[in-house]
């Protein structure tokens, strides 16, 4: 990549065969998603090749269903990231608000529902503090705050939680419910309702600018007058929100609270962010890519299940994806 | 750093210089006397505290100090490895797949043959960081699942096993459980004392604090910033071996199946509280190993007093929070102040 960089502009004008490469890769490094949906089409054609039933509503609903709470978490990741953040408390925040709504599902669903988002918020905004007033280490800091909830919802998951764990029935089709002839997820709307407040959160506020102002820059962010900890303590919020939806979304699904519901959805949350070109550091990232990723994960995940992938397969490929798909981020980034 | 402000190097006066002394090693002592504090207390806490006690705290630790060090040692030269739960599981897994049956001299070559290409792997793995500029914390990503993966196609179920004498050299008894402490003590402070050694006093070791405090400056200064990188991720990849031989010879069994990622999170808590700051090139492994070992003794003593498991897992979560509120705190004013 350096050798490009270096050596081409010279060259541009006299060599019309690097140029035209140097275009598709300034082109592709502007408009990163093309990389993305070009990898989405590959991999379902790939499991279409592989399992013809694949190309129908109910095979790729099944990709949808993994989707969608990777999506979800992703979506609060992909706002952290922004501001050079991360959250790594945001699984274990989803299954927390899982058990409060199972606990609160005899009042109604809307009680549940409000008491479960409400504790992501609380949770949330207990990270934002320590990042945002105290500025303890965003990964130090949610970590803790997992460990924390860890603890007390192991503990109250045998006492105040004891036999209370079933989602609401409202919960539960939202969870796993379908409509027109069972083909398309209730949860798909409602990933769907997420995706439109974050793209317009992020592309159409003061606050989304904010964001992205503060992970750029945020000496330059301070003296234009943005307020770093009101920003941060807001965005973890939201991540705590989110992963309070993300958490009703898998229990609706499975149908209960457990202690297990949502822990495996961290590290591909984080993933789809980074396979959606969004830049840890900070500054760089849409909601769009990192929509594409968890796409591309759910797609990935049915083709793993047609090959007959064990467990062992799947960790192995998942990581090579996620490395190689960055590095090639990184490459277009040093072309362009 | 403070340490190369000329002035204080020019008037030894004996406040000075005894501030600056406190300010560079302060954290160590504080975290030592820390130590030594809780485990006194232990000691009344409890009916009986003899060698048993004693070599369990030592040998339950010994995993989580070789661990930590691996983690220290990366962040100390700039980078961050959340693989080091993964390749834990990994070398474990695979050592207990090799081992299982042979003879004690068989499985130290084994041993050595692991750790060896634990370091390669690794070492790979800081490659791949350099070479790509992708974030550390992407690529390690990565390595954490891989390693995973690897681990349970090395071993998919629970079993394997290691020899007597391996198993006597981590926990001093052929069985995993004794009142032998002093194998694992050996074990624990040479390679620690070693690597110490090498990152405190020799040009090599030295320029992975040139490196992870400013990258360019090393590089400018005639460092192979790209290599000392590789080498920081080798040898972080060779304590974990250790920490996954301990873990062997102590579970007697391999077992792939457990989740690296919580490993990982402990190995970040530790060095958090050993006083290594994630921006690289500050930290000494003399005071993660108290770390590691505090963080571990934390159930044994909270269990002495009653508290359940759960309820420990919550304090030591605040805990951890409020000793990076309060170092956060110390370094905002500190600053304020210059």
């Amino acid at each position: 990549m350096n050798e490009i960089s270096s050596t081409a502009p010279p060259e541009e004008a006299t060599d019309e065969p690097l140029s035209i490469k140097l275009s598709i890769a300034r082109q592709l490094s502007d408009r990163p998603q093309i990389v993305l949906i070009a990898v989405l089409v590959a991999l379902i054609v790939v499991t279409a090749i592989i399992e013809p039933n694949y190309l129908s509503l109910a095979g790729l609903r099944n990709s949808a269903f993994f989707a969608v709470p990777i999506g979800v978490l992703a979506a609060g990741q992909t706002i952290l990231m922004l501001t050079a953040g991360i959250d790594l408390s945001i699984a274990m925040i989803a299954t927390a608000s899982a058990y409060i709504a199972a606990n609160q599902s005899p009042n109604g669903a809307a009680i549940a529902i409000i008491l479960g988002l409400l504790f992501g918020i609380v949770a949330g905004t207990a990270n934002g503090i320590g990042v945002g007033i105290f500025r303890v280490n965003p990964l130090i800091m949610t970590l803790a705050t997992s460990g924390i909830l860890l603890g007390l919802f192991t503990g109250w998951a045998t006492t105040i939680f004891a036999g209370s764990t079933r989602m609401h029935d409202f919960i539960i089709t939202l969870g796993r419910g379908t409509f027109l002839d069972g083909n398309v997820p209730w949860s798909v709307v409602v990933w769907i309702g997420v995706s439109i407040f974050v793209l317009l959160l992020l592309r159409r506020t003061g606050y989304g600018r904010n964001l992205y102002a503060l992970g750029d820059n945020p000496i330059a962010a301070r003296l234009s007058g943005t307020r770093a900890w009101q920003v941060l303590v807001v965005a973890y919020a939201i991540s705590g929100l989110l992963g309070a939806v993300a958490g009703l979304l898998m229990g609706g699904r499975i149908g209960a609270a457990d202690l297990q519901l949502a822990g495996f959805l961290l590290l591909p949350s984080v993933a789809a962010a980074v396979i959606g070109g969004t830049s840890i550091f900070g500054g760089v990232g849409t909601y769009t890519g990192t929509i594409l990723g968890a796409l591309i994960l759910g797609v990935l995940q049915s083709l793993l299940t047609f090959l007959g992938a064990g467990q062992a397969v799947q960790q192995v490929l998942y990581g090579t994806i996620v490395v190689g798909l960055s590095w090639m981020y990184s490459r277009l980034a040093a072309a362009s | 750093m403070t340490a190369a402000n000329p002035t204080v190097e020019a008037r030894p006066l004996s406040g000075r210089s005894w501030r600056r002394w406190t300010q560079r090693h302060g954290w160590t002592v504080g975290i030592w006397i820390l130590l030594v504090v809780l485990v006194v207390w232990y000691s009344t806490l409890i009916p009986r505290f003899g060698g048993f006690q004693f070599s369990t705290i030592i040998n339950g630790g010994t995993a989580w100090i070789f661990l930590a060090a691996a983690q220290a040692v990366v962040v100390i030269a700039g980078g961050l490895d959340l693989g080091v739960g993964g390749l834990l599981v990994l070398t474990s897994a695979t050592a207990a797949q090799f081992m299982d049956g042979q003879p004690f001299a068989i499985s130290i070559v084994l041993a050595v043959v692991i750790l060896i290409g634990a370091a390669i792997l690794n070492g790979f793995v800081g490659w791949i960081v350099t070479v790509s500029r992708v974030p550390d914390i992407v690529v390690t990503l990565g390595s954490l699942f891989i390693y995973q993966g690897l681990a349970l196609m090395m071993l998919p179920k629970v079993g394997g096993g290691s020899s007597d004498g391996f198993r006597w050299l981590f926990t001093g008894s052929a069985t995993g459980i004794g009142t032998n402490p002093w194998p694992a003590i050996v074990m624990i402070t040479v390679p620690i004392a070693v690597a110490a050694r090498w990152m405190g006093r020799t040009p090599s070791g030295l320029s992975l604090y040139a490196v992870g405090s400013d990258e360019t400056a090393a590089f400018l200064s005639g460092v192979n910033a790209a290599r000392v990188k590789i080498v920081s991720y080798a040898v972080g990849g060779a304590f974990v071996a250790m920490a996954g031989f301990s873990t062997l010879a102590i579970a007697g069994v391999g077992n792939a199946t457990t989740e690296g990622s919580s490993l990982t999170l402990n190995s970040v808590a530790a060095i958090v509280l050993g006083g290594v700051l994630f921006t690289g090139g500050v930290g000494s492994l003399i005071a993660v190993v108290p770390a590691a070992l505090i963080l571990f003794f934390f159930n044994p003593i909270l269990s002495a007093l009653g508290v359940n498991p759960n309820q420990a897992q919550v304090i030591q979560g605040i805990l951890i929070v409020f000793v990076m509120m309060v170092a956060s705190l110390i370094e905002w004013r500190r600053r304020r102040r210059s």
